[in-house]
């Protein structure tokens, strides 16, 4: 089986090999930090996991086919230097502050997205499905020849707003100016649609989808469930149906924090897959939800990172309390985040090789590299 | 006739408009300040709060209450300063150095303004020391550490512990933030723990009075 077959058996419950073996890669301090513990300098920190992929011997990451955010980016750009932080004007407008060398979310200063008239001038147009830097098709061939998972960018209806605005700004347009907010969460469902129909017309099949909204914080969503049915709902069910008709049946949302409250509107609207179940201190389980919503409830993730810092016997005995739901499917387990710099890089081996030898069954996997073997 | 029950609901809807008139016809009516405050405004968040910690309501019901609120307290303050009424508690609240993570901050510091607290709010990325001198200056009864980083956590045992060696007379710390616990707060010492911003109020008034 190669991995998207692999994927496609796991999500679907039916019989295969043996469980994909991925994460979701490292904040950027972590392998600096890992370097001093002994991984070879040579493995570098990358977004896409190119170099630790391999490394550590994971299968390959899920591949984006589309991009349905602001099609062209702001420059990035530094407006302050302050030494070992800066303020800097990121692709999507907003100045934040950051530390230069951390990957953590930055502080926003300044939105430029402020009002209806900010909106039609900075966002709206960037926002045209038709943009032609949306769609590599030659580089989703060359992913699905190679057999990777290819995942249709599902854009974002909420967060992206939230990141452009501030949460505090959005949450006040929800009451303010409930037509705009409308009409703002319709034009991102509108690029989203347009741009997986364009990849459609291409002759692109892809394998799943994945949406980003990440609204959700410890104690729960950010928006009231009865706002999210109202605006979100209808605007995830065109994304949905489109899908549906595209023969792609796995939809994930990739939103951290304590989703309950939203996992049952989630469900209604077509989107099925929860990622990466953030355990936190709210005690979310995937082993819960799967009781609590049956099948239907597809899940990547829900491996707490906090069992990966307190070493090896925890470890295991999280791997034999989820394999189960392993072995069950419908379920693809990760570190509920990127792996932070204060998980010792040997638990982290630890965890690599009994996930290898338990989920992975030893069977077929790509090797790890000899120094950690 | 000043309708407190009437500003109360206003602010519970977060009808500002509502709030700031009804406010203002209490004090034309020559209503006490006080009750205006803790009758009207603060039993009004004290809902929001109350509703917020049950799931009833999420964090924009709680904002356009506290816009409400605020917006009313622009008419009561001068009247409050006039009849020389001050908060009952003094809040000091910042995210610990290192963490600039401002969203979970900022709700509490809302909650607490709700409960008539008065809150100095440092931001993120707050030096020890920094806590310590705000503590002393503003008279504090309460400071506030905010967390949302595991790699952070470390910064706010060492801000407990800058403000534990200050002998700060009265003052209560309490922590809070996504990966805190009560079993770290206790590790650390901090005298109360809140695992979210709608409990906040209760933790600091739980621990003022103890």
């Amino acid at each position: 089986m190669n991995t998207r077959e692999r994927f496609h058996a796991q999500m679907h419950y039916q019989p295969r090999d043996r469980s994909l073996i991925w994460d979701f890669n490292f904040w950027r301090e972590t392998i600096p930090i890992w370097h001093e513990q002994g991984l070879p300098k040579d493995i570098k920190h990358d977004y896409t996991g190119a170099g630790t992929d391999e490394f550590f011997g994971m299968d390959p990451t899920a591949r984006w086919t589309g991009y349905a955010g602001l099609c062209p980016g702001f420059e990035v750009k530094v407006i302050e230097d302050r030494g070992d932080h800066e303020i800097i004007q990121q692709d999507n407008g907003v100045h934040v502050l950051r530390k230069k060398f951390m990957s953590s979310i930055p502080q926003h200063v300044r939105h430029l997205l402020v009002d209806r008239a900010s909106w039609r001038e900075h966002y709206k147009p960037r926002l045209d499905p038709a943009h032609p830097s949306r769609i590599n098709a030659q580089r989703a061939k060359e992913h699905s020849a190679r057999g990777d998972v290819l995942l249709l960018s599902g854009g974002s209806l909420y967060g992206s707003l939230r990141d452009w605005m501030g949460m505090e700004n959005l949450s006040l347009v929800v009451y303010d100016d409930p037509a705009w907010f409308e009409e703002m969460v319709t034009t991102m469902a509108d690029c989203v649609v347009g741009t997986i129909q364009r990849t459609i017309d291409l002759g692109i099949q892809a394998d799943a989808c994945g949406i980003w909204e990440d609204m959700c914080y410890n104690a729960g969503p950010l928006l009231s469930p009865k706002h999210f049915k109202k605006y979100l709902v209808p605007q995830y069910r065109r994304i949905t149906d489109l899908l549906h008709r595209a023969n792609v049946d796995v939809v994930w949302v990739d939103c951290d924090g304590c989703i309950d409250h939203l996992i049952p509107l989630w469900l209604e609207a077509g989107v099925n897959c929860m990622f990466p179940i953030e355990i936190g201190t709210w005690g979310a389980d995937p082993i819960k939800y799967r009781q609590q919503f049956g099948r239907d409830l597809l899940m990547v993730g829900g491996f707490d990172k906090h069992i990966l810092m307190a070493g090896p016997a925890a470890i295991d005995r999280e791997i034999q309390r989820l394999t189960p739901l392993v072995e069950e499917g419908g379920y693809i387990p990760l570190a509920d985040h990127r792996v932070p710099p204060d998980v010792p890089l040997a638990h982290y081996v630890h965890y690599l090789k009994s996930a290898r030898r338990v989920w992975g069954k030893n069977t077929n996997l790509r090797p790890m590299h000899p120094s950690i073997a | 006739m000043a309708d407190l029950s009437a500003l109360q609901q206003a602010v519970i809807k977060g009808d500002r408009a509502n709030a700031v008139k009804l406010t203002q016809e209490a004090v034309n009516a020559k209503v006490s300040p006080k009750e205006i405050l803790d009758q009207g405004l603060v039993a009004g968040m004290a809902v929001v709060g109350a509703r917020f910690k049950k799931n009833e309501v999420f964090v924009p019901e709680v904002l356009i209450a506290a816009r409400a609120m605020k917006e009313a307290m622009g008419v009561l303050e001068p009247v409050l300063a006039k009849a020389g009424i001050k908060p009952a508690h003094t809040a000091v609240i910042g995210t610990v150095q290192g963490d600039l993570h401002d969203i979970g901050k900022n709700l509490v510091a809302m909650m607490w303004k709700g409960a008539n607290f008065g809150v100095i709010d440092l931001g993120t990325n707050v030096p020890p020391e920094k806590f310590v001198e705000a503590a002393k200056q503003h008279q504090a009864n309460v400071v506030g550490l905010s967390a949302l980083l595991t790699t952070t956590m470390p910064a706010m045992k060492k801000t407990v512990e800058a403000i534990k060696a200050a002998n700060l007379p009265g003052v209560k710390i309490l922590v809070g933030g996504a990966p805190i616990t009560q079993a770290f707060a206790n590790e650390v010492g901090a005298d109360g723990f809140a695992p979210d911003a709608a409990t906040a109020v209760d933790v600091a008034k739980k621990v003022l009075a103890a």
